[in-house]
């Protein structure tokens, strides 16, 4: 698939991405970055993430509103057929402006690209949909997975990406579960076909793709930890078999589960320092939390209440103790704040966010006790 | 592309020589991984759970021996908090100040968060400040104002704004502006805009008088999101509409303005959103037919929202901004 944006400018704005990294450690001089970036050149229009934001909101306005005008036009009876054509029509628009803009204005993944694509895929569906309305799930998975994928190829969109790798997982789920033995193994089919994507990805290395190649491993990983977890093959298994009892019973090899359910996270972790490799080690401190709640769902003996103030403190001593510990860098590890602090004044928001409200419920207080510090957090975690 | 024909593809282009490449080569091979980012995040995480938990676990006690001990070694340990925020805190002053000690930002807001729940507990027990609820929201408000400006915590502002806030029985964190205020109620739908534009004001002075003039964000991104949130609700429900619509074009102006002088591009995102809104909604208000008002709609939003991303695409052109 021919890729649509230019790939040149891809691979120079990584080289000046690395380039700045090094300038800020030192290793390059002013002058030099800014040969470099004569010498890399690159055009894209890439503004802020807020925005792409308001891009990417008020083209999905004008995308719709775009299909409402062109519809007025040929809606005609309002049938099927007439509705699939309007949508194809639509889709073809969106398809060339994308196009259009990406050649013209430089844009790469600014937003008006990532709305103008979802607005044609979504098109595209319309009909698929409304005109092969008996096909099975796992027959529109297929369908919908070489849209979504040809899509990634070409255009390298996370949205899609992500879309295309959930598609595979429910069509694998949807063709087990048609059979006994297929619903008994589930856990393993979602564990075996994350591991082989997963290896797959990793073995991916141009630049173009490098975004979503790291989301994809991100999700890979997520859906091989939750195949092994084990509330979500307890609870799961209770659900895909109707079982309407307060309790969800317990599982076959139910020790196979309680190994995956500490084993992968500390095995994510573990990885994830030793190569240096961040996602595997943010996916796995997720999942260790996800763990340690799993754990709390069946045997904790606490309180909400307590849990929260231990973890709470556990975490608090925990990071402060590593942050003192990595004073110096060792083992490879530090604590080095690397890049600036992009978001710095919204880190200070999230604080008026979760912990401000306190003060405000003082007076309810008197009058219901109950929600006292609840700031954003309540009693999950 | 890896490191080394990065370093291949500068020494060809003549960005860098030999020497260099190979000294960087070197850097990148025993750099240290940081866990900067997620150690933080994980202590963070820590003190919201923490002082929920530990909020809670007061009342479920309150009846039992244990409760003293538990309030005494808050109180401890919040005093503990400030007292090592004040040893270890660098002389004041009107510009930003860093503090080396890595830990003493977050020991702080961990003192006041729990100082929030040594005052909550106390008035519930002892009802030290009786029904002046207004003092005992006053109280952690000022305190928190001093040590914002006193050992420079941007975090410690947010939660004196959001007190200040409350003490007018207004909340301000961003999320729930909406949800959790009654903005049925004129007057404190009025006091919201004009707290929210004094909030801006404060911030824009603070900028441009020097005095913490990275407060600035803070002030005028919660005040101003509360003031323009306010003047859109009373736009919409209000007798004194015309006055609110020009406040709240006021504030997406000033957003805008904001976005040029500072390059902060969430303000641009702010007003042109909020902008866009006000003036949608008075042009349709001013149609009365709704036959015309649909016909007109589709085309309004169709070529307006073209527009709005036209400007967004050349925002930087508009706007005068050079880089």
């Amino acid at each position: 698939m021919k890729k649509a944006y230019n790939e040149t400018w891809i691979e120079n704005l990584h080289i000046l991405n690395k380039a700045e990294h090094w300038a800020a450690k030192k290793l390059l001089t002013r002058e030099q970055l800014d040969q470099a970036e004569k010498a890399f050149p690159q055009q894209f229009y890439r503004p802020g993430i807020f925005v792409k934001i308001g891009l990417f909101i008020f083209t999905l306005i004008a995308c719709s509103f775009a299909s409402g005008f062109i519809s007025m036009f040929i809606i005609g009876d309002g049938g099927q057929e007439n509705i699939s054509v309007i949508s194809l029509f639509c889709m073809a628009g969106f398809l060339f402006f994308l196009e259009f803009l990406i050649k013209k204005r430089g844009l790469y993944h600014s937003g008006t690209d990532n709305a103008l694509l979802y607005a044609a895929l979504g098109a595209a569906a319309i009909p698929i949909l409304s005109l092969f309305q008996d096909l099975q799930v796992w027959q529109f998975c297929i369908i919908f997975f070489a849209i979504t994928y040809a899509a990634t190829l070409r255009y390298a969109d996370l949205l899609t990406a992500a879309g295309s790798f959930l598609i595979l997982i429910l069509m694998l789920g949807d063709m087990m579960m048609k059979f006994p033995i297929g619903k008994a193994i589930l856990p393993f089919g979602v564990m075996i076909l994350s591991a082989l994507v997963y290896l797959i990805v990793k073995k991916i290395k141009s630049s173009y793709y490098h975004d979503c190649r790291k989301l994809i491993e991100i999700l890979a990983l997520a859906t091989f930890y939750l195949g092994g977890n084990y509330l979500v093959v307890r609870e799961g298994n209770a659900m895909l078999n109707d079982l309407n009892l307060p309790f969800a019973p317990q599982i076959p090899f139910a020790q196979v589960f309680y190994f995956f359910t500490i084993g992968i996270p500390v095995a994510y972790i573990f990885f994830g320092l030793k190569k240096h490799d961040r996602v595997l080690l943010i996916t796995g401190l997720l999942s260790l939390a996800l763990s340690v709640y799993t754990y709390k769902h069946y045997f904790s003996p606490f309180t909400p209440a307590q849990e929260l103030a231990i973890a709470g403190m556990a975490m608090i001593v925990l990071s402060a103790a590593v942050i003192k510990y990595l004073h110096t860098p060792k083992h490879g590890l530090s604590d080095e704040q690397e890049g600036k602090r992009k978001l710095a004044n919204l880190e200070a928001i999230l604080v008026a966010q979760h912990l401000g409200q306190t003060p405000g419920e003082d007076g309810n207080v008197e009058f219901g006790g109950g929600n006292f510090g609840g700031g954003g957090s309540g009693e999950t975690y | 592309m890896n490191t080394q024909t990065i370093l291949k593809a500068f020494v060809e282009k003549a960005v860098i020589s030999e020497e260099q490449a190979s000294i960087i080569a070197d850097y990148e091979q025993k750099k240290a991984f940081s866990l900067h980012w997620e150690l933080r995040s994980i202590l963070y995480l820590g003190i919201v759970l923490f002082s929920s938990g530990i909020g809670v676990i007061i009342y479920e006690n309150i009846d039992t021996i244990g409760h003293q001990v538990i309030i005494a070694s808050i109180a401890a340990f919040t005093a503990w908090c400030f007292y090592y925020t004040y040893k270890h805190a660098l002389p004041y002053s009107n510009e930003k100040v860093s503090n080396p000690k890595k830990l003493a930002d977050y020991i702080l807001l961990l003192g006041c968060t729990t100082f929030l729940v040594l005052e909550g507990y106390l008035q519930f027990q002892y009802n030290i400040f009786g029904t002046r609820y207004g003092l005992a929201i006053i109280i952690p408000t000022l305190i928190f104002f001093f040590c914002a400006y006193r050992f420079d915590h941007k975090g410690a502002l947010s939660m004196a704004i959001t007190g200040l806030a409350s003490w007018l029985g207004l909340t301000v964190a961003p999320l729930a502006v909406l949800s959790q205020n009654d903005f049925t109620d004129n007057r404190l739908l009025a006091t919201a805009v004009i707290l929210g534009s004094i909030l801006c004001a404060f911030g824009w002075a603070s900028e441009k008088r020097n005095i913490k003039h990275h407060f600035a964000f803070t002030y005028i991104f919660l005040g101003g999101n509360l003031a323009v949130l306010a003047a859109l609700t009373g736009i919409f429900s209000d007798r004194a509409e015309f006055i609110y619509m020009l406040v709240g074009l006021a504030l997406s102006v000033f957003f805008i303005q904001r976005a040029r002088l500072t390059q902060s591009l969430i303000f641009l995102l702010i007003g042109v959103v909020y902008g866009y809104i006000i003036l949608t909604h008075f042009i349709f208000s001013n149609i009365v037919s709704e036959d015309a008002s649909f016909v007109f709609g589709t085309f309004y939003f169709a070529f307006t929202s073209i527009g709005v991303v036209f400007f967004l695409l050349n925002f930087k052109k508009f706007l005068g901004i050079k880089k």
